[in-house]
């Protein structure tokens, strides 16, 4: 008998409430749990009824690591390592025993006792006993050195020991480690997110991600004020939130000529609006190429000068497109305790200045007036500068995995 | 002469073609110093992360939990020292807290622990489970030593001087139920590339852990090495105390200037060597079964310490076969050897100018007389077992004179 698990059972999360589309979400998910574990190992997705399963076609000594990875696809609500077994309530049960041994092996007699149940799923109904007769079969057969160190509780209990009776053998599982929740990126379409370095647009990024939508990262360079350095911050960032979709862009576009231009031509206090006017701008056509619905930011109300409610409504009238602003009711350290889960704060936190920095405005405008932001850009030449940057684009495709 | 067979790879292994092609761009067009801010420092700096993405990749952990040291030795040093004073309890001198050592760790593990001493550190040893012939670790008594105030348990993977693989995951149960506040180091340099290195699959998900690596062993450069901390390890916030101080460099944990040359190398090594792990077992243990099989043809008098079984396959690392060899003792059948060709070595490399006998050889049970007549041979996944049924042959050739002294 092998008492290595063989399975991942996996459990959606929303998904599970999705009617008639849910046939379209579950193939999304199948194939972006595929594309993120493909470089572990070659795992072969199955849909059930109302969940999947996971198998490794080759490296079977990675599922742990296969587990980690899936872990982090949007879509799950949990997934649990399966232990193939026979069909049979005795070894069944001599297999749960043999592991639950090995696991209080060393628990100290004064320990407190861990709560559990046995949960039985019968696919197989021809399994000679109900559900319930199997959960209490096992219990009652538990060893008995730990019956101190155990104690049934049929609410979120701290161990669930899960059996699985299937037509071709069992599955026995303990725990369910939590998946990410959300839904499968791709199901919501495609969004553009503008990634300036700082801590909040990475996390904006991964809201967006979560939800469903597969993002394009945009950042503006300024070079030579801004240097190599800082390119490289972008990169990382894009390696660390990109891992929770199977397919990353970034988009680095020259902002240089656009800089000097507001800087010479356009009233200083007004300076960063039409900056991010004009990365609204460019953004959307951006958008535009790869069938991009939306533009992510990482603003939040209030946090700088630039993101009061008057100035939001100035950048916003730049768009072609709905901006979405996941943040927009965070606090700064709710925003920071999310980027240190994904692992982005560490990268966001290392000092390379971004775009904004360059000519920043001594004294910028707190309350922005739109009809102010339109006349000072009747003095540039806006279209002449939008498509020059849009020439001089530079594509990165990044694989989180490599 | 015959063309020579090299049986030493636990010792070191040749540099792969493509891994010193990837150091020559460092040692030549590639030069910058990575913390240099202009484009020869910042394609340095991504080649080095792309270097610790790649060793990240192969144990599964996350790339910010690599750290590059001058090799195993120092990525030991670090995780015994770094932590041990990390996790600390008394000021200097003071009573520190409890450390728990393999029984047959390397020297850098052994004497690291042991400079600890006069910090206040109290260092204890775990044993072997006596009789056990296949040298597996008294796991039982271990969790017995844990406490309260034990800080580190470090404990090898794979045995360097034969191949015995201990069982890390039962290991880091009995931490996790006796110790929790303790962190474990595992020291992996023999098994990199061998077997499957992923903590979340070898260690208890609540148990800080971290495993070192060695490049030389995968055919990468030597002086090069990792201090691999785990996910665990990382989202405890948990940090080895730098035992040297610097510049800033790999967040100030390790500092100066970083070996680009030999991280580069590393992360190509590390990538080949980890691809196919499951292949790489195929090839060792074919040629480990081809070596014990014409031993015993060839050199009947010769005995493997731990010859492979079908259950070896969890309780053995294939690539180090160690052989009580008749007569003379180990240094001179090196020297005989290496007359008709075939290098191998006498317990561990490292140990083997030294006079005093391996600590993990007497660990097995043998006599002060047997463990100066043991031999070891290590393959790599190259090894054929041509190579190793004309070893034994070899060997058969010297060793009628040998097996009478």
């Amino acid at each position: 008998m092998s008492n290595l698990p063989d399975t991942i059972l996996l459990r959606y999360g929303e998904l599970a409430l999705k009617g008639g589309n849910r046939n379209f979400f579950e193939k999304i998910l199948a194939t972006n749990i595929a594309t993120a574990t493909a470089h572990i190992a070659e795992v072969k997705v199955l849909r059930e009824r109302g969940r999947m399963t996971a198998t490794l076609r080759t490296n079977p000594e990675r599922i742990e690591r296969v587990a980690a990875r899936i872990a982090e696809v949007p879509g799950l609500s949990s997934l649990s390592l399966c232990i193939p077994c026979a069909a049979d309530a005795d070894t069944i049960s001599a297999m749960i025993n043999e592991r639950l041994l090995e696991m209080f092996e060393f628990a100290s007699p004064d320990a407190p006792r861990i709560t559990f149940r046995v949960e039985t799923k019968r696919a197989d109904k021809r399994f000679p006993k109900s559900s319930t007769e199997l959960d209490l079969y096992i219990a009652e057969r538990l060893p008995e050195s730990l019956w101190d160190k155990l104690q049934v509780q049929l609410k979120r209990p701290e161990l669930v020991i899960g059996i699985d009776i299937r037509a071709k053998g069992a599955y026995v599982y303990f725990g369910r480690t939590p998946g990410l929740g959300g839904l499968p990126v791709g199901s919501q379409g495609r969004a553009v997110c503008l990634l300036s370095g700082g801590i909040d647009s990475p996390v904006a990024a991964y809201c967006a991600i979560k939800r469903g939508c597969r993002v394009d990262f945009i950042s503006f360079l300024s070079p030579p004020y801004i240097g190599e350095p800082t390119r490289q911050k972008l990169i990382k960032l894009v390696r660390k939130v990109g891992r929770f979709q199977p397919k990353n862009r970034l988009h680095i576009v020259p902002f240089t000529e656009i800089q000097e231009a507001i800087r010479d031509d356009a009233p200083e206090a007004y300076r960063t609006i039409l900056y991010r006017r004009m990365m609204q701008k460019i953004a959307s056509r951006i958008a535009f190429r790869n069938r991009g619905k939306a533009i992510i930011t990482g603003e939040s109300i209030g946090q700088v000068a630039s993101q009061t409610l008057s100035n939001i409504a100035c950048i916003e009238d730049a768009s072609l497109l709905p901006v979405i602003r996941p943040l927009i009711g965070f606090d700064k350290l709710e925003t920071i305790k999310i980027a240190r889960e994904i692992g982005t704060f560490d990268i966001s936190n290392e000092p390379e200045p971004d775009c904004c920095t360059v000519f920043m405005p001594h004294g910028p405008v707190i309350h922005g007036q739109i009809e102010h932001c339109r006349a000072a850009e009747e003095n540039l030449d806006m279209k002449g500068l939008i498509d020059r940057a849009l020439k001089g684009i530079e594509a990165i495709d990044i694989d989180t995995d490599a | 002469m015959n063309d020579s067979i090299y049986l030493d790879h636990a010792a070191t292994t040749r540099v792969a073609e493509d891994v010193a092609a990837t150091m020559m761009r460092a040692l030549g067009p590639e030069f910058g110093n990575p913390s240099s801010r202009h484009p020869l420092g910042s394609s340095a700096a991504a080649s080095i992360e792309e270097a610790r993405r790649a060793v990240a990749g192969a144990l599964g952990t996350r790339s910010e939990g690599v750290l590059f040291t001058s090799g195993g030795t120092e990525a030991n040093n670090l995780a015994v020292i770094g932590f041990s004073r990390a996790l600390r309890s008394g000021k200097h001198g003071a009573p520190s807290g409890h450390i728990l050592i393999g029984p047959t760790e390397h020297p850098s593990i052994r004497a690291s622990a042991a400079s600890l001493v006069e910090e206040g550190f109290e260092v204890e040893i775990m044993r072997l489970t006596p009789g056990d012939k296949s040298g597996g670790l008294d796991i039982a008594d271990a969790a017995s030593r844990l406490r309260g105030d034990t800080v580190l348990v470090a404990q090898m993977i794979v045995n360097n001087e034969y191949g015995t693989r201990y069982d890390i995951a039962r290991l880091s149960r009995a931490i996790a139920a006796r110790a929790p506040q303790a962190h474990l180091h595992v020291d992996a340099v023999q098994a990199l590339g061998k077997i499957e290195l992923d903590p979340a699959g070898l260690v208890d998900g609540s148990v800080s852990s971290s495993f070192a690596v060695s490049a030389h062993k995968i055919h990468g450069p030597k002086g090069t090495g990792a201090l691999v901390l785990s996910n665990a390890c990382l989202d405890a916030e948990r940090l080895p105390r730098p035992i040297i101080h610097g510049g800033g460099q790999q967040g100030d944990v390790r500092p100066g200037t970083e070996n680009v040359p030999g991280i580069m190398g590393f992360g190509t090594a590390i990538g080949a060597a980890t691809r196919d792990s499951a292949g790489t077992t195929i090839a060792l243990v074919t040629a480990r079964k081809a070596l014990e099989a014409a031993l015993a043809e060839h050199v009947p008098a010769a005995r493997v310490l731990i010859p492979w079984s079908d259950e070896s396959t969890s309780s053995m690392a294939p690539q180090v076969v160690s052989v009580l060899v008749p007569g003379a003792p180990s240094e001179v059948w090196l020297h005989h050897l290496e007359e008709v060709g075939v290098f191998a070595s006498a317990g561990s490399a490292c140990q083997a100018k030294k006079q005093d006998l391996s600590p993990a050889l007497l660990a097995l049970g043998l006599t002060t007389e047997q463990a100066r007549r043991v031999l070891r041979f290590s393959f790599s996944s190259s090894t054929t077992t041509a190579d190793c049924i004309e070893a034994a042959r070899r060997m058969a050739s010297v060793s009628g004179s040998l097996a009478r002294l």
